[in-house]
């Protein structure tokens, strides 16, 4: 992956693709969506199976929003919250299931081992975080939250959404490029030495895919805890 | 590496996969929110909502209970009251009625006694005077009798005195 031989590319309307990342993409919407649709079918004031993990999911991460940003404000950014964590939980996990990779280059695998797509969800938020701090406390305010605690700390008020969105997004990369690299790794041992790496092999490997699995999961929370962070962050005057 | 991945050689940056991202999370978005967050969030709301009526409902219905309870228990009390100056007017009768048929009972007694005293009375006077009536027809025919047999001066005399005699006995009587 590290070759760049390896990204099959195209050009659409001036603009580079990733066949990788598009492909990986849509398998990842196409699943959160029909996850959910499957789930949200057959509405009941007394919930069945499928409406119970819904309601549950919805829960939790209006629960992690609620946690974080003051009244009734989280409700606002419900809907994101949730999207946003079922769709990195979906694309973290995917590429532990699916790698497929023709002639040499990928096609499918994790879209969040990527940088570029962690780096637009983490944009998104901060986008978000700006938006939200803007529309509730008006731009004066909002701007002059930058001066706090004293006007010299304008640098570093710029500084820090920077590393914010920097952070926020290769956090989750580096955790799910570094798993993928090394099942990857591990898959390559297997096969090298005939039977016997093949055996030892394994149980790593299982071993792995299940931490992975584990921290895939951890890192849409995070995600989604920082994001409400930066988003309440925005939301009051210092 | 951030370079090797990020920016493909020659193309610059891959644009094309942020924008496809966004504008497919956009949509994402707008599907979930018309499937499943809207409907479902109003059914939690409903459900709230239900929970929160079904509770003041419960608490109504609980007063109404007692209030109800509470009404039934005068109506018993009530009831006991009435049984109880029912019974006790039907005694009172009972014995008003007891005592007024006694006395009736006296008194028809006591006029019976009455009249059988006086009816008594009557026989007696009246077999008396028949006895008196018989017994004056009885001597006068006894005298008559003895009259016709013989009559001389001497048992003249003694009878017109005797009968004198009689006469002023009769008198004194």
């Amino acid at each position: 992956m590290g070759d760049p031989s390896s990204v099959p590319t195209f050009k659409f309307l001036g603009l580079t693709f990733n066949a990788d990342n598009v492909i990986s993409g849509l398998i990842a919407f196409i699943i959160v969506f029909l996850l959910v649709f499957a789930l949200s079918r057959k509405l009941t004031m007394k919930p069945g199976k499928g409406q119970n993990v819904l309601e549950w999911i919805i829960d939790f991460t209006n629960g992690i929003l609620k946690g974080q940003i003051p009244g009734n404000e989280a409700s606002a950014f419900g809907l994101y919250g949730f999207t946003l964590f079922l769709f990195l939980f979906v694309s973290n996990e995917l590429g532990l299931f699916i790698q497929i990779a023709v002639g040499g280059k990928d096609y499918v695998k994790s879209p969040t081992s990527d940088p570029m797509i962690t780096l637009t969800f983490s944009l998104a938020t901060i986008m978000l975080a700006q938006f939200a701090g803007v529309a509730k406390l008006g731009y004066k305010q909002h701007f002059r939250n930058y001066l706090k605690p004293f006007v010299f700390w304008l640098p570093i008020s710029i500084f820090e959404e920077f590393t914010n969105f920097l952070t926020l997004g290769l956090r989750i990369f580096g955790v799910i490029y570094s798993g993928e690299m090394l099942l990857k790794i591990i898959g390559q041992m297997a096969f090298s030495h005939g039977i016997a790496t093949l055996i030892v092999s394994v149980p790593i490997e299982m071993i792995w895919q299940g931490f992975s699995l584990f921290l895939g999961a951890i890192q849409a929370y995070v995600f989604l805890t920082l994001s409400s962070v930066y988003i309440s962050r925005k939301l009051e005057a210092e | 590496m951030l370079a090797h991945l990020t920016i493909v050689p020659g193309v610059g940056l891959a644009l094309g996969d942020m924008l496809f991202y966004a504008i497919c999370f956009i949509i994402l978005m707008w599907l979930i929110k018309l499937v499943a967050w809207k409907p479902v969030n109003k059914m939690m709301q409903d459900r709230a909502d239900k929970i929160a009526n079904d509770i003041d409902s419960a608490e109504q219905s609980r007063t109404d209970a007692a209030k109800l309870a509470a009404q039934r228990q005068e109506a018993l009390a009530n009831s006991h009251k009435e049984a109880s100056s029912i019974v006790s007017d039907a005694k009172q009768q009972g014995q008003q009625t007891r005592t007024s048929l006694l006395a009736d009972a006296q008194s028809d007694v006591q006029t019976l006694k009455s009249n059988a005293q006086k009816d008594i009375e009557q026989e007696r006077q009246d077999a008396l005077s028949n006895a008196k009536n018989d017994v004056a027809d009885l001597s006068i025919e006894i005298a008559s009798k003895i009259i016709h047999k013989e009559l001389n001066a001497n048992d003249q005399k003694a009878l017109i005195d005797s009968y004198i005699e009689g006469l002023g006995k009769h008198n004194e009587s």
